[in-house]
């Protein structure tokens, strides 16, 4: 029955872990658990990964996530908030960055997601949960494997 | 009114003065192609006094438990600030947890010890201070046994502009030092500035250690860049590096709590790799060529192997010997026998 007890605790303590933080210049920083990022709305886009095969990615729009956190995108993205970006970081500690324009639908024609599926399957370990997916971006680089952080920053 | 108000602030402009001359900033030098993604806290600026009362700290074996241990002990700077051992012995005599790291270019780096959990040069320098089986002491009693001294507490007074010596402050002096540590000019250096000739098998072992193969394998790469890249030849990264299939050491999972974590440590750097054997973590392979040969024939499967580690290819003799070759003009003479890197109490 103690084990029992302590099975459930530790399965409801990692099933409450943060999956994903969103902080820095933001109106509401979040941390975001796995059931939180399962009821924001999902989109598929269709990209070509580094083994030059084309893949459906399925995920929610960075920019859902950007304006949940309160941060100046859409009409706010103007004058110096302009000079913000958002800096991506991984579980292993690897990092990209993009300026808030390349991720607002308001500049910029391609949508960025949050990826959670390929194909219709979760993704695999050392990719998933989460990998951002930069539908026609010539270079995988910025295709962040196991998406821990999106830190939003002022350029100084 | 005017006059005795002008007489204060220019008082109190010789007293800023007169700080700085007893006690100036420390003339940092970054090499350019380190770049300045770095942080020095606003509260520990680098000084002269600081810089050098961390080299004494450091040098130090009073801030051990039984005086026998100090930092040096297993950061000797001829080692590129290694010890030479797998697991290093404190004063417990039973061995430590992990390999001593290499004390190179820690300015750079954002997430200190084999699993990262320490964010900074000043929440680093105790641990190993406190740790039973390093130096033993706990840092209140290593300031008080400092405060008895004759020596200390007119070195603090000159870093700090106080002589209450706290863990706080030994901290601070201990990072500042750290921070001085920079590497930058090896033979590889020299050849990025023309003044070195790479040998032939050096140039392939560079050529093989930047670049990644291509899909037909046409061309050949260890692409040991990816993760040791950079002109520091390191990024702030955790990764499994295939060593076991079910690895005993959690590693960063410790410190993240996530299960993906699992076995992951540090991405060290390479600079004076030649100088820091044994490698990894365990300290469990005794040369260059171990290691090259794990990461050519024996990556482990597991779990939370790395992505970057799946599918790499194996390398001919010619290859791991060229490898080796270039790892060696990581070697920084400069750096290991910098006097002022050096052990103040022999040289001051």
């Amino acid at each position: 029955m103690k084990y029992l007890l302590l099975s459930f605790l530790l399965i409801s303590a990692a099933s409450a872990q943060t999956v994903l933080k969103i902080t820095g210049e933001v109106s509401k920083p979040l941390h975001l658990q796995a059931a939180d990022l399962k009821v924001m709305p999902y989109v598929e886009v269709k990209a070509t990964d580094r083994d030059g095969q084309e893949h459906r990615y399925s995920g929610v729009p960075v920019i859902a996530l950007l304006r949940k956190a309160g941060v100046t995108v859409g009409g706010q993205l103007r004058g110096e908030n302009l000079v913000k970006y958002a800096l991506v970081r991984a579980a292993d500690g690897y990092e990209v960055l993009f300026a808030l324009p390349e991720l607002d639908p308001e500049f910029s024609a391609r949508t960025i997601i949050l990826a959670e599926s390929v194909d219709g399957a979760a993704l695999p370990a050392g990719t998933g949960p989460y990998r951002l997916v930069v539908p026609e971006e010539k270079k995988p680089a910025r295709w962040i494997r196991e998406v821990r952080e999106i830190e939003i920053r002022f350029a100084k | 009114m005017i006059r005795s108000l002008s007489l204060i602030l220019s008082l109190l402009l010789l007293g800023i003065a007169f700080a700085f001359t007893i006690n100036p900033p420390y003339p940092l030098q970054i090499p350019n192609t380190f770049g300045h993604r770095y942080t020095i806290p606003a509260d520990n600026p680098m000084t002269v006094e600081g810089v050098a009362l961390g080299r004494y700290l450091f040098y130090d074996s009073l801030l051990s438990k039984n005086n026998t241990i100090s930092c040096s002990s297993c950061h000797r700077q001829a080692l590129a600030f290694t010890d030479g051992f797998a697991l290093s012995i404190g004063v417990s005599g039973r061995p430590t947890f992990r390999n001593s790291m290499s004390l190179a270019n820690l300015l750079w780096v954002r997430d200190f010890f084999w699993d990262g959990h320490s964010k900074t040069l000043e929440a680093q320098a105790l641990i190993p201070l406190a740790h039973p089986d390093e130096m033993g002491l706990a840092p209140e009693k290593a300031a008080q046994k400092l405060q008895q001294t004759t020596f200390y507490p007119l070195r603090f007074l000159k870093a700090f502009g106080t002589d209450q010596i706290t863990p706080e402050l030994m901290a601070k002096a201990l990072a500042q030092f750290e921070r001085t540590l920079i590497s930058a000019n090896s033979p590889y250096d020299q050849h990025l500035q023309g003044k070195y000739t790479l040998t032939p098998a050096e140039k392939r072992g560079m050529d093989l250690f930047m670049r990644g193969s291509n899909r037909e394998q046409t061309i050949r790469g260890a692409n040991c860049a990816h993760c040791h890249g950079g002109a520091q030849f390191f990024q702030n990264r955790f990764h499994n590096n295939g060593l076991d299939a079910s690895p005993l050491d959690p590693g960063r999972q410790e410190v993240t709590g996530f299960d993906e974590d699992f076995a992951r440590f540090r991405v060290p750097t390479l600079r004076n790799i030649a100088l820091t054997a044994p490698y990894m973590h365990d300290g469990r392979f005794k040369t260059l060529e171990d290691v090259v040969n794990h990461y050519s024939d024996h990556i482990a499967q597991s779990t939370t192997l790395s992505a970057d580690l799946r599918g790499m290819i194996a390398l001919t003799a010619q290859e791991r010997q060229d490898l080796v070759a270039f790892l060696h003009t990581l070697t920084d003479q400069e750096f290991i026998r910098n006097p002022a890197f050096g052990n103040p109490f022999l040289r001051p």
